[in-house]
């Protein structure tokens, strides 16, 4: 298989070491790369027993097939480890050059085991790998430390980084890289905070050989060339480079789709007028901030100039404007945009920290908390400064609540108590994305029945069938009527292909950006026969994410999963809105619709894949 | 002729133009809330984009574009958010 070097570096903290491993090419045929990857190595290397702080869990970045392809949308890459929200797999993609310099150093993959004595980071330099001492980036913020790591080793290098939360453990810690992009959920920081790795730099100069190198040119210029013009033939305010994905408040709200007030409305009329695209351009000063090669730039600079929120930095997206903004009902789009900033900083999960201060909120207003809880700030929903503060709090882990909210909503409720779970949006540990269940009920069964990484819109992504209007008629889904948002009688079927589609895509390590702008499954697998000489048709493709998704599923079961998990969901989707196009609309039918599910992807009664079906996408010799 | 809109057969009469596939899914996608809500906040009528074989079809084609026998045409909605 080509666009592979059948190697991965091996990093060991505790012994200090790093290595080469050489990998067969039936890996990568099976599995792919990116988020295959890591579930491959998590498969082979951490039994069961192993937990997200435990030295064994490993800590995978993964690139794809797809790095090193001048095309756009392969700037995308993954990690995965076992997670300390959700105690089981999870991957995490994030964009910018990091996986394209691992690809140009020559590996597939660095693993990272073992824990530290002292704060360290790793150097790449092409095959030469170091452990290096960190002490003096520990306790700086997450884009300090990379600052400090570039003038160490020199501004070619690219970077991930943790900030304090990262350190100090916050179950929603995230790892980012070039100060604009994130390996958002699931606590990937807090994995590499537990092995004292503050930072990884990477550099490389070498080009992996492709199969048919006319053809991908071929690809690259015909794609490119699509994506780009079609951008510039949308509405303004529609196109990525000016708002990035932050545009979508003004379309998800006529949809019933926005979180607001912890769920628990239906519109926020000053949100959407404050948060809308020309305000965000013209409040934040956006400018975009492309990733390389990419034609829809959908990551933007932002500066505020002055006043208590002023910053020059990234801008923030929609799932962290959403969660931190419409979640609260803080409509200053100054203050969420800096606590967005500052949950980077911290390295804090943006959709994390909105829902669990969303969360804290509803408990202030509910006397559950006060303020001698709350270090005296009013805790009321839409108080803007009260939430940056507490997000500075949880950041920081300052005792008490600040620290109790690190642990997410799942412990925070159980540790509170008065009845403090019942508006806790979380399930199996980690906290519910910008997507509302009632808008369509196809994101209850993705979230209750997701394997990649726990409840994860990304993960599947079946909510843009309506709300993206993203259609796999490759696969079989075109003509969808808008009233099937709110019925069941597909959901199992289109759910599951969600998921095998999102497993090929970060397993690829593509941008899904591209696929929910023009390009399609028969671009992708073009694209990976030109780069790999596999071959595969698109049914093929299917099949590989469906191996993928089963092989996740195996995991979610050797580090503790039980069935219960799907079906104990969050009651607040349970609770009608008033108003609005999903007024009366709750997923009643759900527990049925995750049988339904169970039984369309292969799986018994209990939710576990069968032995016929393991074998059907070649995972016979996986079963424990 | 056949002419494949998201790999799905249609029939059309020899020299159509492009502009009855445009009409054809206007009308198919009107009242879908997205497009709503772009028609209503930009008031213009071209919102869902077309890609004819492998190639952006500019809308100032549309009228003098001839289809044929073969083609393969997707559809390409706006897309926002995260």
């Amino acid at each position: 298989m080509k666009s592979i070097w059948n190697k991965i570096l091996q990093v060991d903290l505790t012994a200090r070491t790093c290595k080469t491993e050489h990998i067969p090419d039936q890996v990568y045929e099976n599995f792919l790369g990116g988020a295959g990857m890591n579930a491959y190595i998590l498969w082979r290397d951490c039994p069961r027993g192993t937990t997200a702080f435990n030295p064994a869990n490993r800590l995978t970045f993964a690139p794809g097939p797809m790095q090193g392809l001048k095309q756009s949308g392969a700037a995308k890459w993954t990690a995965g480890a076992i997670s300390p929200s959700i105690n089981m797999n999870a991957d995490s993609a994030a964009t910018a050059s990091f996986g394209i310099e691992i690809k140009e150093a020559g590996y597939d993959a660095l693993v990272v085991h073992g824990r530290s004595d002292k704060p360290v980071c790793l150097v790449v330099d092409d095959e030469k790998a170091e452990i290096k001492d960190a002490s003096l980036f520990w306790g700086k913020d997450a884009y300090e430390a990379e600052d400090g790591m570039k003038e160490a080793e020199g501004e070619k290098f690219e970077c991930v980084t943790i900030g304090p939360a990262g350190e100090l453990g916050v179950r929603y810690a995230n790892i980012q890289t070039r100060k604009k992009s994130f390996l958002g959920r699931c606590g990937l920081g807090a994995v590499m905070g537990s092995k004292l790795l503050k930072g990884i730099a990477v550099r490389g100069s070498q080009s992996v050989e492709i199969h048919d190198p006319k053809e991908m040119d071929r690809l690259n210029k015909e794609i490119n060339k699509r994506l780009t013009e079609m951008d510039k033939l949308h509405d303004e305010w529609l196109q990525f480079k000016r708002v990035g994905t932050a545009s979508a408040t003004e379309l998800f709200a006529p949809q019933g789709n926005l979180p607001i007030k912890n769920y628990q409305l239906a519109d926020f009329p000053s949100g959407v007028k404050n948060f809308h695209a020309s305000n965000y351009a013209k409040e934040l000063n956006a400018k975009p901030w492309p990733c390389q090669y990419c034609a829809i730039q959908c990551h933007n600079k932002c500066e505020i100039k002055e006043g208590p929120y002023a910053y020059k930095g990234k801008g923030p997206e929609y799932e962290s404007f959403a969660m931190v903004g419409f979640n609260t009902m803080v409509d200053d789009i100054k203050a969420v945009a800096y606590a967005c900033e500052l949950a980077n900083l911290y390295s804090l999960d943006a959709i994390s920290l909105g829902v669990v201060i969303a969360w804290a909120m509803e408990c202030y207003e509910k006397g559950v908390l006060t303020k001698k809880d709350t270090y005296g700030l009013d805790l009321t929903w839409g108080n803007a400064e009260a939430m940056v503060e507490m997000a500075r709090k949880i950041g920081t882990r300052a005792d008490g609540l600040g620290y109790l909210l690190g642990e997410g909503t799942k412990i925070a409720s159980e540790i509170i108590g008065g009845g403090s779970g019942d508006w806790a949006v979380q399930m199996k540990g980690q906290e519910i994305a910008a997507h509302n269940w009632r808008a369509q009920y196809i994101s209850a069964l993705n979230y209750c029945t997701g394997v990649a990484s726990g409840p994860n819109h990304e993960r599947g992504n079946s909510q843009h069938i309506w709300v993206g209007h993203v259609r796999l008629p490759e696969w079989g889904i075109d003509e969808v009527e808008n009233e099937e948002r709110w019925s069941w009688e597909k959901a199992a079927e289109r759910n599951a292909k969600f998921h095998d589609y999102c497993n090929v895509i970060n397993s690829a390590c593509h941008c899904k950006f591209m696929e929910f702008r023009g390009y399609t499954l028969t671009d992708l697998c073009n694209t990976i026969n030109a780069a790999t000489g596999t071959g595969w048709s698109l049914d093929d493709l299917r099949r590989c994410g469906d191996r993928i998704t089963q092989l996740q599923k195996l995991l979610n079961i050797r580090y503790g999963w039980k069935k219960e998990y799907d079906f104990n969901y969050p009651k607040r989707f349970m609770e009608p809105v008033q108003e609005g196009p999903a007024a009366g609309k709750i997923p009643i039918g759900l527990e049925d619709a995750i049988m339904d599910y169970y039984k369309e992807r292969g799986w018994d009664k209990d939710g576990r894949p069968t032995a016929s079906k393991l074998k059907e996408v070649g995972l016979q010799d996986f079963i424990e | 002729m056949k002419v494949f809109i998201n790999l799905k057969e249609w029939e059309f009469q020899e020299g159509a133009k492009f502009v009855e596939v445009v009409n054809l899914i206007k009308e198919a996608k009107k009242d879908e809330p997205m497009i709503k809500t772009i028609r209503e906040k930009t008031g213009r009528s071209n919102i869902i984009l077309f890609v004819l074989n492998g190639r952006v079809v500019q809308p100032r084609e549309y009228e003098s574009l001839e289809i044929k026998d073969g083609d393969n045409i997707r559809l390409i909605h706006p897309f926002a958010g995260g």
